[in-house]
């Protein structure tokens, strides 16, 4: 069989050595380079999407958590405020019944007060008149006659009337 | 990771056929068609066959058919990296796949600027043939790096896209740049014809040298072998013993360093005429005052 020279130039040779440049070059492109390239695309892009959502759902987060940490104060806010109403209340019922006990407290002292003054009155009205009885009827028997009781009246009371200054000037 | 499924096996194996076959059956055609020759002959590439065409015979070689052969394989190379690709849990050859084209890329952007990017894949292109195509050397095949005329279809490519770029600023400019200075006009001339020229023969002479000297280095070590074990008796003395090994270490040089080395040369000097030929500024120069000069005949209208 025959074999070319070591240099030889045959001008179909060169020709087809073109072609076949050429058509591997579109044959790299198609086959290895253009879907490389599609697939880096694609994953440079699910990255980001992934990045996105990522993005989102953290902000999502904090806006819910901003949202429960609202509602907690709230919560907190309005625990205080049911707490102080509450004590508020207590104090200005505990005050009302404090009020209460004190007023009927001393109304019943008046009571007794007035009671008790006009208890004293009886009494002294009493005292009075067993003292007039008495003395009437000692100075009576003192005086050996009678005396009218009616006619001394008022010297009688003149003098319990004395009497019941001192007593009171005692008291 | 998902189990494959039978149908994407079946696929695996026939784009691995793809890129095996082809070595198979240049091995075996270079078995059937390989004259038997006495001693040592350097010779260009084998005619398998020749047709009667105008201006010169159309042949077709052995260089032409490995180039073939590289061609499909590359194919199927390409084919299996890129199959079964995904956004997730990517399987091992995808890494490798984005990893060529991420490098290609970078390459291609580094020495020849934003502008030229689609070029990713005529550079890969370049690189592929050329490297396997010196490479085929290491399961015995006629490489057809080391024909020239395979070389000089490149470098025709080459030549007329730093022309096609040279002459996008109007053909004036482009005769303007080799007439720079009136008395160099002629060396202008012959520099841009040298150009491709010179990136044929230094692709080609590196390859052819490689060879030669291989085959050099192989004869003589099989005379200095006669010499030193020749008075062995028997087939011992007509064993070459210092054919093992030694040629390997050249091999290693001449077919692995030397074929990648002179694919990625030959890819760097094509990046460099072209993007250095291309007058980027001018370029778009003329282009915004074309935009300016349109806009204002729109505005006229």
């Amino acid at each position: 069989m025959q074999s070319l020279d070591v240099i030889s130039v045959n001008l179909w040779q060169i020709i087809i050595s073109l072609a076949n440049l050429l058509i591997l070059f579109l044959t790299v492109k198609k086959f290895l380079f253009k879907p490389v390239t599609n697939i880096l695309n694609q994953r440079e892009k699910e990255i980001e999407d992934r990045y996105e959502k990522a993005q989102e759902a953290v902000g999502e987060a904090d806006e819910s958590k901003k949202k429960w940490e609202d509602k907690l104060r709230g919560a907190n806010d309005e625990a205080e405020a049911i707490l102080s109403s509450a004590t508020e209340n207590a104090k200005y019922r505990g005050d009302k019944i404090i009020e209460e006990a004190r007023e009927r407290a001393e109304s019943i002292v008046r009571q007794a007060e007035n009671e008790a003054e006009l208890e004293y009155r009886k009494a002294n009205d009493k005292i009075k008149q067993d003292i007039v009885d008495v003395s009437g009827s000692l100075a009576e028997k003192m005086l050996g006659r009678e005396i009218n009781t009616d006619d001394h009246r008022a010297l009688i009371d003149s003098f319990i009337e004395k009497i019941g200054d001192d007593n009171d000037g005692d008291k | 990771m998902s189990k494959k499924s039978v149908r994407f096996k079946v696929v695996d194996l026939i784009y691995i056929c793809m890129m095996i076959l082809p070595a198979v059956i240049g091995i075996v055609l270079k078995i059937l068609t390989t004259p038997k020759t006495e001693g040592i002959s350097i010779t260009g590439a084998q005619i398998y066959l020749s047709y009667p065409f105008p201006v010169q015979d159309l042949v077709i070689t052995s260089a032409q058919v490995n180039s073939w052969l590289v061609m499909i394989s590359i194919t199927g190379l390409c084919l299996y990296l890129t199959h079964g690709l995904k956004t997730r849990d990517i399987l091992k050859r995808q890494h490798f796949a984005e990893w060529i084209v991420e490098k290609v890329n970078g390459l291609v952007g580094q020495s020849m600027g934003e502008y030229f990017k689609g070029y990713a894949p005529f550079i890969a292109a370049i690189i592929g043939l050329s490297a396997f195509s010196s490479l085929i050397t290491l399961i015995g095949l006629y490489p057809p790096t080391s024909d020239l005329n395979i070389v000089a279809g490149w470098a025709i490519i080459t030549f007329v896209l730093i022309t096609y770029y040279k002459m996008k600023c109007g053909p004036l400019y482009y005769i303007k740049s080799l007439t720079s200075p009136v008395l160099l006009t002629p060396l202008n001339v012959i520099g841009e014809i040298a150009t491709p020229v010179s990136m044929a023969f230094r692709h080609y002479g590196n390859v052819l040298s490689g060879t030669v000297i291989s085959v050099l280095v192989a004869a003589g070590l099989q005379g200095l072998s006669n010499i030193v074990f020749g008075n062995l008796p028997g087939f011992l003395g007509e064993f070459p013993f210092l054919q093992i090994g030694i040629p390997a270490v050249l091999s290693v040089y001449f077919d692995i360093f030397s074929g990648c080395l002179q694919a990625y040369i030959f890819a760097m000097l094509t990046m460099m005429y072209v993007s250095d030929g291309f007058p980027l500024e001018e370029y778009m120069k003329k282009k915004s005052l074309k935009r300016k000069s349109k806009n204002s005949a729109m505005e006229v209208n």
